[in-house]
């Protein structure tokens, strides 16, 4: 009955957002941020209810846990959070400069003519279907990678560091390719708003264009923090490509703890390997899923982690957005 | 003259790391791109091979999809079950994340447009297998009374008008069309929020004075008015997002399932990005083939779909 | 199992004139039991028989039965002693495999590798075996590891079986994993020095590829000794002596309502022949109108209809894809008696 009433009152609901848009317009519109919300709070209600039974079961040991065993019904989705937190910083890493690249090619350095062409061909990279990023990540850019950092490596530490074509590395790479196109849209277009005014001053002052990109660019820090997450947003959620080229493995996060502790060169060291995220381990083990006692709650309690996550860094973009205007 | 040398090799300096800087953001900016002609050019040439051996671009179009043992097959149900959800899913996208997006870009003062905000950020780094597993959700505990209650008496009362009816709208199965198409709108909502949210926000404040000046009703002033300052980004959002939906693979297995049929919308529903998903990972290169040729073709449409809102626009 | 059932459905509508439609999809094993008894879907197939916790919520209200056969090799990437270069493959046997997944055995010179490949020990490098697993749930793995668990006792105790294991060579050795058979499949290919599990078809239609950089394994039959290579007959010659283990053990063959997990335990590593085969089980119900689907009787006749079709014409040369195995006529008849079960 439930689910009938959500769906039955949606329609309604929605008509009168829109009717009150011409009524009384900004009641109308928080309608529509309340439609989110409610969304949002349903879907965490959904992974609450939905990770209970391993909770119930093993209190937060799940997200401490770094063994993934079925067969034994013990679940911990740690790992595939290291996955994901070391899969999106390097996206990241690679992909702001990417962004802002695009934004100043495109304000500073293009043509007017060529200026359209370059926007339209960066915005369809967002657009290409996940699935074909991930055939070409499995085919293509995997081996290729394995190949280019292997070469690296070699000359740098004489050892291969990649030993398989698919670990967190090509996922991040893959990613950061994908998302590029989201945090470009976002810096470009506050990029372009500078108001004349401000150009004029900055080049009145006898700034190169490149100062002057520099300028700018601090200028829209904000758009720059939206696009970051935006992007950040994409790359935590994408699922389909990162799991075709993540790799699988479940337990090297524990391994290299126990050798080495965590520091900065063992986790460098992880990024090499194979691993896995919390989104693609969901694609991964869910249809399979049913046919154990745990194992659908243990993904939720993934989902769940992820949504924190989430919180987290958004609560922590807001303080500082909150600071950055005091 | 030492503080004229000083001054000139000083900007002998700047000029060289001017051009280093744009040549680094130039290096930046084409980096981003080049990845996208390469897997185009990979899809396209392989694509284009596939169609022609599989029996032709109209055969690949309309025919049943190939099994190992065939040696011709196409996409026919796959097309239309993408169209189709893609259709709903953007029209329901963009009707929600527009006005989302306007009340997040316009009312930034407000806290509860600063909860939506964090709440579409959120929305954006869901899984979104996730996303499909919701509506997966709701649909199980919907399905009994929805078809009792609504879809059947309707159903009942609209399909003596045409034998087309049943197709679209009838007592749903556990899985369907429009379970696909409402997870493609969750999907949807946010990218079009925020990037809609951005339009609005960057407008100048003596341009939004202006256009509240003239315009009287508040509505009058952000829909009509300021509808030039924002439509390009406004037609970005929509079009990023629903060629975004058209690739989705994940919100669609639990929700369409797949189908590789012609069949009714209210049961499982086919779409190419599934059937990309599977076909390409099979070993059968007639399989293989029809997974290039399918993605050759979504491709072409969402090249098709820029394409002309580029013009128009 | 994917593409085999797809044939069939395609092959049956054109049969039927284009009358019937069967849609399969694949979601997974496990996916497709539960969605089964949940009443999603009108019938389940899965790599595994029905588990049995979930056999006793539904026993005796529905019947299970194989179709076809599938069987799953071994493929090595190992360029010092390719088959292309040396004219031999690998021989292992399940205990060397389980060592390798366990993390045991770590290097290619090993000595238990050498023994069991006098003509090949003195190229094996001493390099690190990177042992390639499925980073998704399948029942690829699910029947590869059932093997190891009834070959090698220590695999029991340590790993056991299912549709995902931990892995200990993950922590252990250079362990990694892959989505999919293409997957691993891809995977070996690119990476040298390494092992992976794959089902048949994925080395059959890439053979050469294979060759060039490796090969796949013999594996030894630890009931006979001997070793067999991947092969049609071997495995259909596995099924067979499967069956006839099963029969001499219990004096029947398997009811259709029964379950079907001590069945497949028998099939598993069985008397002779290629010893890692798995079986596609379909799930139907017996009574389709008590089980309180819609349209139930002409459902239930058209899925009988295609089934009949399935384990008699669809187990003929022509109509079975490359990389599966029919299956031998006494398992076949199995399923037809299943078939007269179901109501009405």
């Amino acid at each position: 009955m439930l689910g009938f009433l959500l769906v039955v009152l949606l329609i309604p609901y929605l008509i009168a957002a829109y009717g009150l848009l011409f009524v009384k317009l900004r009641w109308g519109l928080r309608l529509f941020g309340a439609f989110i919300v409610a969304t949002i709070g349903l879907l965490t209600a959904m992974f609450l209810v939905e990770a209970y039974p391993i909770i119930a079961r093993d209190g937060v040991a799940v997200f401490f846990q770094t063994r993934w065993d079925p067969v034994r019904e013990s679940y911990g989705v740690l790992q595939a959070l290291t996955g994901t937190v070391l899969t999106s910083a390097v996206a990241m890493a690679l992909a702001m400069p990417m962004a802002i690249g695009v934004a100043v090619t495109i304000n500073e350095i293009l043509p007017a003519r060529l200026r359209g062409i370059f926007g339209s061909l960066v915005d369809l990279t967002a657009t290409m279907p996940t699935v074909i990023f991930g055939l070409w990540g499995l085919f293509v850019l995997g081996p290729f990678l394995k190949d280019a950092v292997n070469s690296v490596s070699r000359y740098l530490v004489g050892d291969d560091v990649m030993t398989s074509p698919y670990t967190l590395f090509t996922a991040g790479v893959l990613l950061a390719i994908m998302i590029t196109p989201y945090a470009a849209a976002v810096i470009r277009e506050g990029y372009a708003l500078v108001p004349k005014p401000v150009e004029e001053a900055i080049y009145a002052v006898g700034a190169t264009r490149f100062e002057a990109a520099f300028i700018k660019l601090r200028y829209v820090r904000n758009y720059i923090l939206g696009g970051f997450f935006l992007a950040l947003g994409r790359a935590m959620g994408e699922t389909v490509a990162v799991a075709m080229v993540v790799g699988g493995n479940f337990s090297r996060f524990t391994t290299n703890i126990l050798e080495s502790g965590i520091t900065i060169s063992s986790l460098i060291a992880l990024i090499f390997e194979s691993g896995i995220t919390i989104s693609s381990l969901i694609a991964l083990q869910f249809p399979n899923a049913a046919s154990y006692q745990y194992m659908v709650p243990a993904l939720f309690a993934g989902a769940l982690l992820l949504t924190l996550f989430g919180l987290a860094i958004n609560a922590v973009a807001i303080y500082i957005i909150q600071r950055g205007q005091i | 003259m030492t503080a004229e040398r000083k001054a000139e090799d000083i900007t002998a300096v700047r000029m060289v790391i001017n051009w280093l800087g744009l040549g680094l953001f130039a290096l930046l900016g084409v980096a981003a791109v080049v990845p996208l002609f390469l897997i185009i050019g990979d899809v396209y040439v392989k694509g284009i091979d596939a169609i022609n051996r599989l029996g032709g671009l109209w055969h690949f179009l309309t025919e049943l999809p190939p099994t190992p043992l065939d040696e011709r097959g196409g996409i026919g149900p796959m097309l239309v079950g993408t169209l189709y959800m893609t259709a709903l899913g953007a029209l329901l996208g963009i009707a929600v994340g527009f006005p989302l997006g306007v009340y997040i870009g316009e009312m930034r003062k407000e806290k509860f447009a600063n909860v939506a905000r964090a709440g579409v950020n959120v929305l954006v780094e869901f899984p979104t297998i996730v996303v499909g597993l919701f509506v997966y959700a709701v649909m199980s505990l919907a399905k009994e009374d929805l078809n009792r209650y609504l879809l059947g008496p309707i159903s009942n009362t609209i399909s003596p008008l045409g034998e087309w009816i049943p197709w679209f709208i009838g007592p749903l199965d556990g899985f369907n069309a429009y379970a696909g198409a409402a997870a493609l709108t969750l999907i949807m909502i946010p990218y079009v929020a925020l990037i809609t949210a951005s339009a609005y926000a960057s407008i100048e404040q003596p341009l939004r004075e202006a256009a509240y000046a003239t315009a009287g009703r508040e509505f009058n002033a952000l829909f009509i008015v300021l509808r030039k300052a924002v439509s390009r980004a406004v037609l970005t959002a929509a079009l990023l997002g629903t060629a975004k939906i058209a690739g989705e693979t994940a919100p669609l297995l639990f929700t369409a399932l797949g189908n590789l049929y012609y069949a009714s919308f209210t049961g499982p529903t086919a779409a190419v990005s599934l059937w990309i998903w599977y076909a390409a990972q099979t070993s059968y290169e007639v399989q293989i083939d029809s997974a290039y040729g399918a993605a050759a073709v979504l491709l072409t449409i969402i090249l098709t779909i820029f394409i002309i809102a580029r013009i128009r626009g | 199992m994917a593409p085999q059932m797809f044939s069939w459905s395609k092959t049956f509508h054109r049969v039927t004139g284009g009358k019937i439609q069967v849609n399969y999809q694949s979601i997974g094993s496990g996916a497709g039991a539960a969605q089964f008894l949940e009443k999603k879907l009108d019938f389940g197939a899965s790599d595994v028989p029905m588990p049995r916790d979930k056999y006793q919520q539904a026993a005796g209200r529905f019947v299970q039965f194989p179709v076809i056969i599938g069987s799953i090799v071994l493929v090595y990437n190992l360029p010092e002693i390719a088959y292309s270069k040396t004219g031999m493959y690998l021989n292992l046997t399940s205990e060397v495999i389980s060592l390798i997944y366990m993390g045991e055995i770590k290097q290619w010179c090993d000595p238990r590798i050498k023994a069991l490949n006098p003509g090949l020990a003195d190229k094996l490098p001493c390099k690190d075996i990177v042992a390639v697993h499925r980073s998704d749930g399948s029942g690829t793995t699910a029947a590869f590891t059932l093997y190891l668990t009834r070959a090698y006792q220590p695999w029991n105790q340590t790993v056991g079986w299912g549709y995902t294991v931990n892995w200990p060579a993950d922590e252990k050795a250079k362990g990694t994993g892959a989505k999919g058979n293409e997957g691993v499949s891809q995977a070996v290919l690119q990476t040298p020095y390494s092992i992976g599990y794959v089902e048949f078809a994925y080395w059959a239609k890439n053979k050469d590829k294979y060759d060039r950089v490796g090969g796949v394994a013999f594996i030894r039959n630890d009931n006979d000794g001997m070793y067999y290579f991947p092969t049609a007959e071997n495995v259909a010659m596995g099924a067979a002596a499967g069956l006839e283990r099963y029969t001499r053990k219990y004096g029947a063959k398997p009811a259709p309502d029964a379950d079907w997990n001590p069945v497949s335990i028998e099939f598993t590593n069985p008397p002779r022949g290629y010893p890692i085969l798995s079986f596609v089980y379909v799930f139907l119900w017996k009574d389709y109108a008590a089980e309180g689907y819609g349209d139930a009787a002409t459902k239930a006749a058209l899925l009988k209809e295609f089934f009949k079709w399935v384990l008699t014409e669809g187990q003929k040369q022509d109509n079975v894809v490359e990389g599966y195995i029919p299956l031998p006529s006494e398992v076949a008849k199995i399923g037809l008696e299943a078939l007269n079960h179901i109501k009405p």
